[in-house]
């Protein structure tokens, strides 16, 4: 049972931003937002529905980046022929999260502002270097995915900041993912990419707090093994700890042999 | 016009005919209980209790009272002038806790109000204060010499003679000194001991462990009651209205012909919505406040409300050279949580069905069904059988590696033949499982692949079906010819409204579409002891053929009275009977002629009880012979299902489709418990208490091959030579994906289910993780 | 500004001002206005508000399916969507699926095809089935799959529905209703 609160439906991005709080909260998909709400994990007051905002679910590329809007949902990415073909591996991990209705009600912004660490989209968006624009009366703001998701459901977004747009560098790094799921949500999930300046960018997800970046001048540098040793997974009803860093060390060493055969 | 005779092609059975529900059910038009609100209701939300084990010390109730919306809050002490509780076997579960808590959610108060909301607001408001006992959470910790008792009073054991009757094992004398076992039983015959000790061989596996189970019926348990004028009637999500009605009328003191109990259309059952659950519930709600109560469940109280026993099984069998086996020696612990409700048939059940259907000179089971500071077990499609093949087929595996025997080859040395007897004194097997077991072997190697870390896997189960012949019927032959077909069969998904349109229009004669069935409502319809342990289409069935045979003699009698017919002049017809010069009278023109009316109609009765076909325990066996080729990746454990084989060996399958259906639903709810499905208890309450982390089998994870086989040898009791299905191809499941995964790793598993972690430990010899 | 009478519906009912939000929205082509509790999810609506049972609800967590009804055309878990969300959209449910007598492609295939037992999850099964095929009317054996994995069926064992929405699929690109 949910609790009670009200909600309003802004039709600008300033309106919204003129009444965000601690308590007063973006809502667009409530994929995560309305489950929280139901368990009681999160009590706000307030519901400023993002939908109704001309412009947020919009994508839009440029010579030097590929724009979309916090609004836009898993479906809308999935399917967008601009991401595509511009950052064709974003595009297809977008297709596998959670299921067909969590993909159409779900949004980019919502996903990364909840922040929940089993999630593929922190992953690639960490391996595709990703940034992200926030917006508040106080002004507007870029972080990277690393200056962004500071732990588990815990962002450097301020409470009365709105997430707009995730920028993606173009040409956007090519590669693959791969992930080890039994349940609704990723075990590990590894992302691995080559960007436009040759570098070998490796992302861990799932299986650690915030992503785990490692970056490298070729593909023979990164040792799965070390990683393994490096991640320090939480036992839980996916496995123990020490299962996942065994397969931290399978799958890493899966997506690399698959980025070397070209990836996305 | 053709005789009725058995003999002839049928008309109407046996052809894969469109099943009547699924119309009503692909337009949202059938009614489940949960669509149901009368007007005036009531709803209600139950507190629940927050330790396994305390007592209460004091309920405060005012808070939630003062509520808007809020019209009463009851507690034990508000029904202590009813009989408080009820249970099929063991009547030892409180409607609500009463003086202790013996597990985490169990109910404590119902907080009755105008709207759901304003019930789980209040709810939230109810304040009870616990004194924490200590609490069993394991078998090991509720058998420790000092484990703190979940029951502090011995119950009467409250079954009649059909307890016995199917249980087949003696139960064990009572104990005076009260432990946490809720009931005992021991099984076997010949010299155990000495067989083990000159055999060529004894292959034991110790510690096999099955887990605790949700059946996931995705319609939780529900219930709307309205108690008035002294009688009470009960909408509810029941597979046995008629049991469930004597428990209610055991705790309100009524008639059974003052309770009624009603069940729509049933969003899944698989035995957990067997016998009583959130009834009393409702009742007590209604009878408190005098309006209509509905009490829905949501997933996690269903799951606090009823689970499957979870097994620990150790097994010894010892073989001569040959691969015959000589003795097998069993030792079965159930889990079956703070009451016992149903487990003492489950573990009488699981005693009788763990050896499996072979030869054995020498045998013993010794089984307990223990209590523990959990939820609450109960029936689970496959009643015992499950746990106890899991281990015992894993066993054969086992051995037949060590004898260097194919696993299938060591079956066929050891099945019993058709007619022969599994339990001495029973009835022999009505099954030919060595040529079933054939039909799936050879399905599984002509589509294996030679991959190495691919394996191939199968089992067998024979279950001595639970069916306790008590079973009736009645079919109204109306004027028009159309029948009504009365049963207290609950359609759960299983298609029986369909089946008993079959087969009545089958015996009498007439259009499939002119048959209309009316099941599942005490007041009206024809007494049936349960729907389970697949009974329907054999005792069920039976009653209804018999009902048509006893209209159809009133018909062919009221013939000869109106028309002055002797009784060899008359013979029974499809649609009617038949006088001198071939002269044909349909039904309804003789129930007018009779009644000199427009009007009137024929009742035909049928009853089946312990006599003639249905004198010998079982009724029948149902059995389970299922394989399936998995692909193992050896480097993290994960399990890809390449093939499902199933043979639905069931004398003849009135709707083949349906059939199928049942049995590829069954096979998949096994692969759910061979690969993913297990409730986990971490400290006093549930880790996954939810469908996210409690995984059942999804749609990828779909075999690419599924081979679902009909064997139709006519050899059932049941109509046509029919036989029960619908559970035969879960048994054995996990027992096939097991030794699959054994065969493709080189080690036999010790567990299910099989997760990737699992099975990475397996392959590695890893200990199991620590919980 | 006093607080407008707010419609009853049986699971969520409202005392707070601003807790609750005039929606019209047009449910299996019939319009309807009025004022619903926020915190009133759509199934809700749809259940006790609008007698529209053919809807069912199990996890109430978004994954079995079974409460999927589409919302403008997109699916949607409506035990975890908010009633007021429908303002101004079009909702279809299980009841809208049939023209008059005649049912849907996908009804007759998945009755043809025994692809349902209890029929719990049916409804949701058939109004992602449509959203799939609205959006690929050829798909393959896979992409059916794929889709519908987020629906969970307790009775079947799925092959029985993959083969209907595929039946289905085809009768419908063929122009037939069969």
């Amino acid at each position: 049972m949910l609790p009670e609160f009200t909600i309003t439906r802004p039709s600008r991005i300033d309106e919204v931003i003129d009444v965000l709080s601690a308590d007063v909260v973006p809502y667009a998909g409530g994929t995560e937002l309305l489950l929280a709400m139901k368990m009681g994990l999160l009590v706000p007051t307030g519901l400023v529905d993002l939908k109704r905002v001309p412009g947020l679910r919009e994508i839009a590329v440029s010579d030097t980046a590929l724009l979309i809007g916090a609004g836009a949902t898993h479906d809308d990415v999935a399917r967008n022929e601009l991401v595509r073909t511009s950052a064709p591996l974003l595009a297809e991990v977008e297709t596998r999260v959670g299921n067909a209705r969590v993909r159409a009600q779900g949004t980019v912004g919502g996903n990364l502002c909840f922040a929940e660490p089993r999630s593929d989209l922190l992953a690639v968006l960490a391996a595709i270097d990703a940034s992200l624009v926030l917006r508040s009366v106080r002004g507007e703001r870029t972080l990277s995915m690393s200056e962004f998701v500071l732990g588990p459901y815990w962002t450097d977004r301020a409470d009365d900041e709105l997430l707009v747009h995730v920028s993606i560098p173009m040409p956007c790094p090519a590669g693959a993912y791969l992930k080890l799921q039994i349940t609704e949500r990723p075990t590990v999930g590894v992302a691995a990419v080559r960007t436009s300046s040759g570098q070998c960018r490796l992302v861990v997800g799932s299986v650690v707090e915030v992503p785990l970046v490692i970056t490298a001048e070729s593909w023979e540098e990164i040792d799965p093994v070390a990683i393994a040793r490096e991640v320090e997974p939480v036992s839980d009803i996916a496995g123990s700890s020490e299962y996942k860093k065994h397969v931290t060390e399978v799958y890493v060493r899966r997506v690399i042999g698959l980025a070397q055969g070209g990836g996305r | 016009m053709p005789e009725v005779d058995a003999g002839a092609e049928h008309g109407t059975v046996g052809r894969s005919v469109q099943r009547r529900d699924l119309l009503e059910k692909v337009t949202g038009a059938a009614i489940y209980t949960v669509d149901i609100t009368p007007p005036g209701t009531l709803h209600a939300k139950v507190v629940r209790s927050a330790y396994a084990h305390a007592q209460i010390v004091r309920i405060d109730a005012e808070a939630a009272l003062a509520m808007p919306g809020v019209v009463a809050v009851v507690t034990a002490d508000d029904i202590k002038d009813l009989y408080p509780r009820f249970g099929h076997i063991v009547p030892d579960h409180y409607i609500l806790a009463t003086g202790k808590v013996r597990y985490y959610g169990e109910p404590v108060a119902l907080v009755v109000a105008e709207t759901f909301a304003a019930a789980a607001d209040a709810a939230a408001e109810v304040e009870v204060h616990y004194s924490e006992l200590p609490a069993a959470m394991s078998v090991a910790e509720a058998l420790a010499p000092s484990a703190p008792l979940v029951h502090e009073e011995a119950f009467v054991v409250s079954a009649d003679e059909s307890f016995s009757a199917m249980a087949a094992t003696p139960t064990l004398e009572e104990v005076t000194e009260r432990t946490n076992v809720a009931h005992e039983v021991a099984l076997g015959w010949g010299d155990v001991e000495a067989a083990l000790a000159s055999a060529h061989l004894v292959v034991s596996n110790e510690g096999m462990k099955f887990p605790m189970l949700y059946a996931y019926a995705m319609e939780p348990y529900n219930a709307i009651a309205t108690y008035a004028d002294g009688q009470l009637h009960v909408i509810s999500t029941a597979q046995h209205p008629f049991m469930v009605r004597t428990d209610l009328a055991r705790i309100f003191d009524l008639p059974l012909a003052r309770v009624r109990v009603q069940v729509p259309y049933l969003g899944g059952g698989y035995g957990s919505k067997s016998y009583t659950k959130v009834e009393p519930l409702a009742a007590v709600g209604s009878w408190a406040t005098g309006r209509p109560v509905k009490l829905v469940l949501d997933v996690e109280e269903a799951i606090y409300t009823t689970r499957a026993d979870a097994a620990e099984v150790n097994v010894r069998t010892a073989f001569d050279a040959d691969g015959a086996i000589l003795a097998r020696d069993i030792e079965l612990r159930l889990d079956s949580g703070a009451y016992a409700d149903n487990s003492p048939l489950v573990l009488a059940k699981a005693a009788n069905r763990c050896f499996g259907p072979y030869r054995i000179p020498n045998l013993r089971v010794r089984a307990r069904s223990v209590y523990t500071n959990t939820s609450p077990a109960s029936s689970y499609r496959g009643f015992g059988a499950p746990q106890g093949s899991f281990a015992c087929e894993v066993n054969l595996d086992k051995a037949a590696d060590l004898l260097s025997i194919d696993g299938d080859e060591l079956r066929r040395r050891n099945l019993v033949d058709h007619g022969e007897e599994i339990l001495p004194g029973k009835r022999g097997l009505d099954a030919d499982l060595k040529a079933d077991l054939d039909l799936v072997v050879d399905s599984l190697r002509r589509d294996a692949t030679q991959a190495q870390a691919s394996g191939i896997g199968y089992a067998v189960t024979a279950s001595d079906a639970g069916a306790f012949p008590v079973s009736t019927a009645q079919v109204r032959l109306q004027t028009d010819g159309s029948v009504v077909v009365l049963s207290g069969s609950t359609e759960m998904g299983q298609g029986s409204r369909s089946t008993l349109a079959q087969i009545a229009a089958e015996e009498l004669g007439v259009e499939l579409d002119v048959v209309s069935v009316s099941q599942s409502d005490t007041a009206t319809v024809a007494y049936e002891r349960t729907t389970g342990a697949s009974r329907t289409t054999t005792l069920t069935g039976l009653a209804l053929q018999r009902a048509c045979a006893d209209a159809r003699s009133k018909a062919a009698e009221m013939a000869a009275e109106v028309f002055g017919w002797s009784a060899g002049e008359i013979t029974q017809v499809r649609g009617g009977v038949c006088g001198p010069q071939e002269r044909f009278v349909a039904f309804g023109e003789v129930i007018m002629r009779w009644f000199g009316a427009n009007a009137g109609e024929i009742t035909g009765i049928g009853l089946v009880r312990r006599t003639g076909a249905t004198q010998k325990m079982p009724p029948f066996w149902e059995c389970g012979i299922v394989g399936v080729e998995v692909d193992v990746d050896q480097e993290t454990g994960e399990i890809d299902v390449r093939q499902l084989v199933t043979v639905a060996d069931v004398g003849f399958a009135i709707n083949p489709r349906a059939v199928e259906g049942q049995d590829l639903g069954a096979a998949t709810q096994g692969m759910g418990i061979a690969l993913f499905e297990e409730l986990i208890y971490d400290g006093p309450q549930l880790v996954n208490p939810n469908v996210v982390d409690y995984r059942v089998p999804r749609m990828r994870d779909l075999p690419a091959k599924i081979d679902t086989m009909i064997v139709e040898r006519r050899d059932g009791i049941g109509p046509y030579g029919a036989k029960g299905a619908g559970e035969g191809a879960l048994n054995p499941m996990a027992a096939a994906v097991a030794s699959a995964v054994g065969r493709a790793i080189g080690k036999w598993p010790t567990q299910v289910p099989l997760t990737p972690e699992r099975v990475w430990r397996l392959i590695n010899d890893l200990p199991e993780a620590e919980s | 500004m006093s607080e407008p009478h707010v419609s009853e519906t049986k699971s969520a009912t409202t005392s707070r001002p601003g807790s609750a939000t005039e929606v019209a929205t047009t449910v299996n082509g019939v319009a309807h206005r009025s004022w619903v509790a926020n915190r009133t999810t759509l199934a809700s609506f749809l259940r006790d508000g609008l007698t529209l049972t053919g809807t069912k609800v199990s996890c109430e967590l978004q994954v079995c399916g079974v409460c999927s009804v589409l919302v403008d055309g997109q699916p949607v878990s409506s035990c975890t969507y908010l009633a007021a969300d429908v303002d101004g959209r079009t909702v279809e449910t299980v009841e809208g699926l049939a023209s008059g007598e005649r049912l849907h492609a996908l009804q007759q295939a998945f009755v043809r095809n025994f692809a349902l037992q209890c029929g719990f999850c049916t409804p949701g099964f058939l109004m992602m089935s449509k959203a799939l095929l609205e959006r690929n009317p050829d798909p393959t054996e896979d992409e059916v799959r794929e889709y519908l994995d987020g629906n969970i069926c307790r009775c079947t064992g799925y092959q029985p529905i993959v083969a209907a929405v595929l039946e289905a699929a085809a009768e419908m690109r063929g122009g037939r209703s069969a």
